[in-house]
């Protein structure tokens, strides 16, 4: 039988003060000279951001410690950080289209870094697909860690690509060999801020989908060990006769 | 079987390659088929001759990127899993059974590139400009897509969506290829220099290759 598990309250309270600490610094902050409160958009899409890259590089680790150890552990680590980078993903590129409209003055744009961003969003989408295709855990695990190892050579081509290429995309705003871009401290504690409490949420949330992950698992394989003759299809149930 | 590493590739490639010639995929439905997108392209954009120029090489490389792919992964998921088993049993690596599909692929995406690349030129009047360099990034993309249709097919053989998966999980990550493909002639058309982009379509390769190789085994265990 799968094992009971108890519900944990501490990741909800993390994630809860952790927002809220983050949205008070995002409020609080200045108006942007410019952009006046649609800058406050920053404090979330920069965060998401940064959690997709995150969450994509421990999919990469999982991926690898997987193929090198065998442990399923580290397939779930890769699997849970993945379906979670996807989400922040998808909420980088919404947030970002939001913040576009009203600034460069359209929802999208042929930007690299927006477009690679895009396709790495894709590529991630395809390995939680590709996961969905069998229930046997070590065969999902081998297929999809190879793939994350592969959707891993995307995160350097996405981060640099402001870099690399002259895009409508302004560079790196706090890391930068020349100091962080905004001037402003305020603004700059309630992005670190906002950055820090999204790690939190990262990894609350990892905590909670690893135990889910490892708890579906088990479900599956007591599903297939029901599903079975105890003894083979050689020894059946004796026909004890009478009416049906 | 044979028991050196090259001389197994070699027989893995020319199995593919006896299937094909047997069986005419590629020739007879692949390369049709790409060049009746590139004919369908301007009924649904407009014939306007200076536009088809304009548009022409990039829309070759799309072609080849979404068709080509069909061509890698129909070879490497044509296996069966007690054909596949049968490879196994006989001692074949599984890194060079990898490795020769993917050489196998690559020839046939060669043929497929050049014939659609004449079919494109024609039908778009493309300038064909610094052959070597051209000649170079058709080689390169041809490998490039032939190691990643091939780890994909091996990635997605015997699941239960099969080969459908595949565009879903190629597309995305032949990117970079495309990107450099595209790049590289717009470089030679306005005569830049082209390296960056042909390394950048180098190291894809170089880093699949890779991937491909070390992780044939754990994909032959599934």
């Amino acid at each position: 039988m799968p094992q009971q598990t108890r519900v944990r309250r501490w990741p909800w309270v993390a994630i809860a003060l952790s927002l809220a600490t983050a949205l008070t610094f995002a409020l609080v902050s200045p108006p942007d000279d410019t952009q006046g409160d649609l800058v406050r958009i920053m404090y979330v899409h920069v965060p998401a951001a940064w959690l997709a890259y995150l969450a994509f590089f421990v999919t990469f680790i999982g991926s690898v410690a997987y193929l090198l150890t065998r442990h399923l552990r580290w397939d779930r680590i890769a699997a849970a950080s993945a379906e979670i980078g996807v989400y922040f993903t998808g909420l980088a590129i919404a947030l970002g289209m939001i913040w576009a409209k009203p600034t460069w003055g359209v929802w999208w744009t042929w930007d690299a870094r927006l477009t690679l961003t895009a396709i790495m969003f894709f590529v991630y989408l395809g390995y939680l697909a590709l996961r969905r295709t069998t229930d046997d855990p070590v065969a999902r695990a081998n297929r999809s860690a190879v793939l994350g190892i592969v959707g891993a050579v995307q995160i350097p081509l996405v981060h640099f690509s402001v870099v690399w290429w002259r895009t409508l995309h302004q560079p790196p705003s706090i890391i930068k060999p020349d100091g962080p871009a905004i001037q402003d401290p305020m603004m700059l504690v309630a992005l670190i801020v906002g950055v820090l409490a999204f790690t939190v949420v990262y990894v609350s949330l990892m905590v909670e989908r690893i135990e889910l992950i490892h708890l579906e698992d088990q479900r599956n394989a007591f599903e297939r060990i029901a599903d079975q003759s105890v003894a083979g299809d050689s020894v059946t149930a004796p026909d004890l006769g009478g009416s049906s | 079987m044979t028991t050196g590493f090259w001389p197994q590739v070699t027989a893995v490639a020319g199995r593919d390659l006896l299937r094909e010639r047997r069986q005419g995929d590629v020739l007879w439905i692949t390369i049709p088929f790409g060049a009746i997108a590139l004919l369908l392209v301007p009924l649904a954009i407009g014939t306007d001759a200076v536009l088809l120029r304009e548009i022409g090489p990039g829309m070759y490389w799309v072609i080849v990127m979404l068709f080509g792919v069909l061509v890698a992964v129909g070879k490497a998921s044509s296996e069966t899993v007690p054909q596949q088993d049968a490879s196994s049993l006989l001692g074949l690596d599984p890194a060079a059974g990898f490795v020769g599909r993917a050489a196998s692929a690559t020839l046939l995406l060669l043929v497929f590139e050049v014939v659609v690349g004449i079919v494109a030129v024609g039908l778009y009047d493309i300038s064909v400009i610094g052959v070597p360099w051209l000649l170079a990034t058709l080689l390169i993309v041809a490998i490039g897509l032939a190691l990643l249709g091939t780890l994909t097919g091996s990635i997605v053989n015997s699941t239960s969506t099969g080969t459908a998966l595949v565009p879903l999980l190629v597309a995305p990550l032949s990117v970079p290829l495309l990107l450099g493909a595209t790049q590289a002639y717009e470089g030679l058309r306005l005569g830049h220099s082209i390296v960056s982009w042909v390394l950048l379509m180098v190291a894809v390769v170089l880093v699949v290759a890779i991937i491909g190789v070390l992780t044939a085994r754990p994909l032959q265990e599934t």
